[in-house]
């Protein structure tokens, strides 16, 4: 008895457990049956001392349209797809700026930004017609606060296919709806939740020096200082490869050169060298202005001087250097002829920018800037010749590979290194090239090359690199590699910046049929039904059968009576 | 796409089952005991021709046309002729009229096939929000499957279940009979081989289910006159 009912309770058993796992087959297929499935990166949402900026939502339920709807149409529940080739920057300002309603905007960029593509001379032409446009509507989107999702995908034939249905549609002038069909634009995703304590990561790394026997003073530091953190309108496409990829391939670049100089005790420098990788750049340097504190006035005191490079990787034939101390001063003017000095001899200009510092304005513009807050002698290496503003300039979407220029960047790397040299050894004004082409000092190309390629496949915005990110442990292990010693610094981001999760989503592109549609069917098929019945009764019982199935009710009563 | 588009197919699907059960006189002699009999036979020769295909059929990688596997699969596609020579001759079935008794079995076979075949990917796939045709052909067709299975459920009472029948029609009756077991295969060949699309498949099977009704509709009177 008892092994019957122990007997009968296993096959129960069985018989649930595999009626669950067929309703979880049937709620998983049901998940997976879009026509089209694409990876989109949304639009950065934050707030700067609690004023919303950016794409406010996050997730997508509409209908899809394109730029060819009718004037005046509602576009209220529609997700609107824009190829960034066609576009038309003065609709997008429009709409942003008169605060109309709108389900969402879908911005295809060509297949050229995709991050794993990494270089191709042909399409670099086709790169220049969107460059202006894409600035533009960069600018415009990470000032602006949109209450509807807004994302980016990268075009390919399945998106391309579906954008001409969609316009084909808008072109008869109906506007898809519950009602006419078309195709539905799906993100299921969570709403976005604010990034609790973002954290930033300063990496710094020490070349000690040669000290003499007997000599008590500490010696003199030269900084050398990049930031490597990005910030653009899409934060998973932010790879930044110039601004400021290129300012950290440069110091990683330097590091190796002097570690190979520093190795062997005879070719020892008087000067430690300290190599700073900063996080917070976009955010008015953050970082850097928490790693100074974090030094002691002794160190401080020793430093000569700091030079923080800014976007060394894609200039023509000038490079500036900004300072916030007057150029009258010894120092600068010091710098500023050494680096002259090895320019002309590369063959390039270099000009001097002056820019006196607000210490009652919290904008920081360049990084040298912080130190100078502090009364470090710094300035800035960098291709642009004015200040940028906050928030520009800190690699967006067009800052792909293909913005570096080579043979530029090695010849600011070269510049660099060069310049630092001959003041560590004492050589100023005197012709001799320590880091000579063809020599074993000579800079790398391909290590420069493999580091740029690596950073332009990683998107660094701050807020989303988590403390223990594999990109800054490579980037501490390879400047331990070069240096004596490192440490790592981890803050949190100043308080006045508030950024949103939700980066990244898969984009479900369904096509729908109308509701109208479904009753026609529903016609067809019911009045197919019957006309079948009719049919096979005419056919088998007769006609007068047929007949009488609508005649049954008066035929009774003809009976009664 | 929604429930809506679900309904609408299945009863596409399965309606012509019902609305055939209830308009001939099959619901006047209450036959629905033989069209279930028939399904459940269906199920068993469908179960024996998985242990075959498993057992004999390699898995082709590729999805064009192999004449070997083909024929291997239209020679275990004849069990189905012999399941429904189990269900016409060796089911006790009351007292039926002939006529009555090829139709309910027919019906019992092609309901159990469309149940078997086309319940699971509507239910799957109609509801999700995704539209395609593909529902609504899968429909069409197993309309042209329950034509189909009638017709050879009549040739088969025709060559089994009565004795006197014209020396000339044999051949015929036999060829047509050969003909609509194939079928699987020829629309195979014809989607596989020749790489026609499913609609086009579909409207071949409606126009053949259509031509070889009427077909066995003629030979079923034709051998219905020396009797009466």
């Amino acid at each position: 008895m008892a092994h019957r009912k122990a007997r009968e309770r296993d096959m129960l058993d069985s018989v649930y457990s595999m009626l669950a796992l067929v309703f979880i087959l049937v709620a998983c297929v049901e998940l997976c049956d879009a026509a089209t499935v694409v990876d989109v990166y949304r639009l950065i949402q934050y707030d700067i001392s609690g004023v919303p900026f950016g794409s406010r939502l996050a997730s997508l339920n509409h209908h899809a349209g394109s730029l060819h709807f009718s004037p005046g149409a509602d576009l209220s529940r529609t997700v609107v797809m824009i190829p960034v080739r066609e576009l038309n920057i003065s609709f997008v300002t429009e709409y942003v700026s008169r605060k109309h309603p709108l389900g969402g905007m879908l911005f295809l960029l060509p297949e050229i930004f995709r991050l794993e593509n990494g270089g191709g001379g042909k399409d670099v032409r086709e790169k220049e017609v969107v460059k202006n446009v894409l600035l533009e509507l960069e600018k415009l989107l990470v000032h602006a606060k949109l209450p509807y999702p807004v994302y980016f995908a990268f075009e390919n034939d399945e998106i391309d296919a579906v954008l001409d249905d969609v316009k084909k549609n808008d072109a008869t002038g109906q506007p898809a709806t519950a009602t006419t069909g078309g195709y539905k634009l799906v993100i299921p995703i969570a709403e976005p939740k604010k990034v609790a304590s973002p954290t930033i990561t300063n990496i710094q790394g020490w070349l000690q020096g040669l000290k003499a026997d007997g000599d008590a003073n500490q010696l003199p530091t030269i900084a050398i200082v990049a930031s490597y953190d990005t910030f653009g309108a899409a934060p998973a496409l932010s790879v930044g490869s110039d601004s400021n990829g290129s300012g950290v391939v440069a110091l990683l670049e330097v590091a190796r050169l002097f570690s190979l100089l520093y190795s062997n005790p005879k070719t020892r420098g008087r000067y430690n060298i300290l190599f700073g990788l900063t996080s917070g750049g976009p955010y008015n340097y953050n970082g850097t202005h928490k790693w100074l504190r974090s030094f002691d006035q002794r160190l401080r005191e020793s430093i000569d001087y700091a030079i923080c490079l800014n976007s060394v990787g894609s200039w023509n034939n000038e490079l500036w250097i900004h300072v916030s101390k007057p150029p009258e001063n010894a120092y600068i003017k010091q710098i500023f002829e050494g680096f002259t000095n090895v320019a002309e001899e590369l063959g390039f200009k270099v000009g001097l920018k002056h820019k006196k510092i607000n210490i009652s304005n919290p904008r920081v513009a360049w990084e040298h800037e912080q130190f100078s807050r502090l009364r470090v002698t710094a300035a800035t290496l960098s291709e642009l010749s004015a200040a940028p503003e906050l928030l520009e300039s800190t690699g967006g979407l067009l800052d792909s590979r293909h913005f570096v220029d080579e043979t530029s960047f090695i010849r600011s790397v070269q510049l660099v290194a060069e310049s630092l040299a001959r003041h560590i050894y004492g050589y100023q004004g005197k012709n001799i090239q320590i880091f000579a082409d063809n020599s074993s000092l000579a800079v790398n190309p391909s290590y420069i090359r493999s580091w740029l390629d690596l950073l332009s496949q990683t998107p660094r915005v701050a807020p989303f690199i988590s403390k223990n990110d594999p990109f800054i442990m490579a980037l501490k292990k390879e400047l331990a590699d070069h240096t004596d010693e490192v440490i790592m610094q981890h803050e949190v981001l100043d308080g006045m910046f508030t950024f949103y999760d939700s980066t990244k989503a898969s984009l479900n592109i369904y096509q729908v049929a109308s509701v109208t549609f479904d009753l026609l069917l529903l016609l067809v098929l019911g009045s197919y039904l019957i006309v079948l019945f009719s049919f096979l009764v005419i056919t088998t019982r007769g006609l007068d059968d047929l007949i009488s199935l609508f005649r049954r009710p008066p035929s009774r009563k003809v009976k009664t009576a | 796409m929604t429930v809506f588009h679900f309904f609408n197919c299945a009863i596409l699907t399965f309606g012509p089952h019902a609305v055939y059960y209830s308009a001939t006189p099959l619901s006047e002699y209450d036959t629905l005991g033989t069209s279930v009999k028939a399904a459940l036979v269906y199920l068993g020769t469908a179960l024996v021709k998985l242990v075959c295909l498993a057992t004999f059929l390699k898995v082709s990688e590729t999805d064009n046309f192999d004449p070997y596997q083909e024929l291997l699969k239209a020679l275990i596609g004849f069990i189905d002729v012999a399941g429904l020579y189990f269900a016409l001759t060796q089911l006790t079935h009351r007292n039926i009229s002939q006529n009555h008794k090829f139709q309910a079995v027919g019906l019992g076979w092609a309901f159990a096939d469309s149940v078997l075949h086309r319940l699971a990917p509507l239910w799957v796939g109609a509801r999700g929000l995704e539209f395609t045709w593909d529902y609504l052909l899968q429909g069409l067709e197993a309309n042209a499957n329950l034509v189909l299975s009638i017709s050879l459920a009549a040739l088969g009472s025709l060559m089994w279940l009565r004795k006197n029948k014209p020396k000339t029609l044999i051949p015929i009756i036999y060829a047509c009979a050969g003909i609509v077991a194939t079928m699987p295969s020829i629309t195979s060949y014809l989607r596989r081989g020749l790489g026609w699309q499913f609609p086009k498949v579909v409207g071949f099977e409606l126009f053949t289910s259509l031509v070889m009704a009427f077909i066995s509709w003629q030979l079923f009177s034709a051998c219905q006159r020396p009797s009466a």
